[in-house]
């Protein structure tokens, strides 16, 4: 076997980020030093069993990791794709955190995607799988992403730290995506949302809801918010509530915020503080802050919000070769760090320009003219 | 002036995002480079700015990589009270039951 040459990278950050593009654009990476400096050394569990995930997923990945987990060898095979898999996520991250690279690879798959993940369904940290639902899917149809086959089922529903909730993911496959020019924000005709609660009384939705409503009232009548109480089984193994909600536009755009509220985990100590604080945030108070966030990624502007502004880059950067053109609201520093790491795999790069009269900016950028080579051809 | 601080603006961004080898400014705009630096600060797009000197100054630290790899971002810095009702005019045209004319301007 031939000496293969690695893309040589440093750290954690992004991990997930990174390897998609590895098996996308089929480059071996050696990343190292990841989390060398600190009293854990070595890969997170969630950083583990998403590599796990990614190995259930594809066929023919080699990875190696270090025995202290600082260093990881990847070398990329195809996507499969397939029916009937399951995961166990760890605990320390919510399902979001493997739902984002997953329905990117799974579009790009030999085989339609479906999947069950069993973990942490809502948490403070990654979008929850309601916001999943409600922006993330429809956002995918913009590029041509057929609807049927798209699909996440929420079966039941966890809270942090025990989780015990489980959603069924499908996601088809294409041949590629179309390119987009999607500037026009339109203006929001209704504000939509959902509020959960897992072995809390069903009293802590209805405070959030009414909190919530409280502030978008006046300005707009159409607001609905809908409550999701899991009893039972369905409810996981921790207590728990919080809120999705989602400002629609006239011009089909999604703009989304959510959080969750329960116990923290209790490993590192360094946030143990910070999610102490957030613990004692009553529903009222959520439902408050929730609807202040999503009226300030209304005011900022944009055709997606700042949780989804990584995604929509890395699905223009991987459209033919043609011209897209997004308009978002303030870069994110999530969104600034996918378009370094699209520069470096796939060498797109985007025209970034301010519009100054509505402080919202501009990305141009021309398709890497990614295709779907592993898809059957039927 | 006004497109002279654009296109300021417009350098500014792709470095702040690409660094600065990659998007060398051409010759004309390359007098502005030191006092657009000042500019960046004024701007709202200054917060990678710390991330990006780190990146081609050489000197980075371990801990700068190994940022926790989060999508989600939620501006908890800056809440504001919209209860006010100065503010609540201020986005009024974003909703359908505000300006539709002003709204159509700003998608031109």
């Amino acid at each position: 076997m031939g000496k293969i040459s690695y893309k040589k990278l440093k750290g954690s950050q992004n991990l997930r980020q990174r390897l998609v593009l590895a098996l996308l654009s089929s480059t071996p990476v050696h990343i190292e030093d990841i989390h060398a400096e600190e009293t854990w050394p070595g890969l997170r569990p969630h950083e583990v069993s998403f590599i796990r995930l990614l190995e259930k997923v594809c066929d023919d990945c080699s990875v190696e990791i270090n025995d202290t987990g600082t260093k990881l060898k990847f070398k990329p095979g195809i996507v499969m794709g397939g029916r009937n898999l399951v995961h166990e996520c760890a605990l320390n991250r919510a399902i979001g955190y493997y739902l984002e690279p997953l329905i990117v690879l799974g579009l790009f798959a030999k085989k339609p995607l479906n999947i069950t993940l069993k973990g942490i369904t809502n948490d403070s940290k990654d979008p929850s799988v309601d916001t999943f639902r409600s922006t993330t899917l429809p956002m995918l149809k913009h590029f041509g992403v057929p609807s049927e086959g798209l699909d996440l089922e929420i079966l039941s529903r966890g809270s942090a730290p025990q989780g015990g909730g489980e959603v069924l993911l499908s996601v088809p496959v294409v041949q590629s995506l179309t390119a987009v020019t999607w500037t026009d924000e339109g203006m929001v005709k209704r504000i939509r949302g959902i509020t959960f609660s897992t072995r809390v009384a069903v009293q802590f939705e209805n405070t959030m809801v009414y909190a919530a409503r409280g502030i978008f009232n006046p300005f707009l009548p159409d607001v609905h918010i809908f409550t999701d109480h899991r009893q039972g089984a369905q409810a996981g193994k921790s207590p728990g509530y919080g809120i999705s909600l989602v400002a629609e536009t006239t011009s089909g755009c999604c703009i989304s915020t959510d959080t969750a509220v329960s116990y923290s985990r209790q490993e590192e100590t360094a946030e143990l503080e910070d999610e102490e604080k957030k613990e004692l945030m009553s529903p009222e108070d959520v439902g408050v802050q929730m609807a202040t966030v999503l009226l300030g990624e209304i005011e900022q502007g944009g055709v997606v919000d700042s949780t989804h502004q990584g995604l929509l880059f890395l699905l223009c950067a991987l459209c033919p070769q043609d011209v897209s053109k997004v308009r978002v609201g303030k870069l994110s520093p999530y969104g600034i760090e996918t378009l370094r790491n699209i520069k470096d795999f796939l060498g797109v790069t985007f025209v970034i320009k301010p519009d100054p009269s509505t402080g919202t900016v501009i990305l141009k950028c021309v398709g890497s003219g990614f295709r779907n080579l592993s898809r059957r051809i039927s | 002036l006004v497109e002279r601080t654009s296109s300021r603006q417009t350098i500014n961004l792709m470095q702040l995002v690409y660094g600065k080898s990659t998007s060398r400014p051409t010759t004309s705009i390359n007098e502005h480079d030191s006092s657009a630096d000042d500019e960046s600060d004024g701007d709202d797009f200054f917060k990678p700015k710390g991330e990006v000197n780190k990146k081609h100054g050489g000197g980075i630290e371990g801990g700068n990589w190994n940022i926790e790899d989060c999508s989600k971002f939620t501006n908890y810095s800056n809440l504001k009270d919209w209860k006010e009702e100065k503010l609540r005019e201020s986005i009024r045209d974003r909703f359908v039951t505000g300006d539709w004319s002003k709204a159509s301007q700003r998608n031109q």
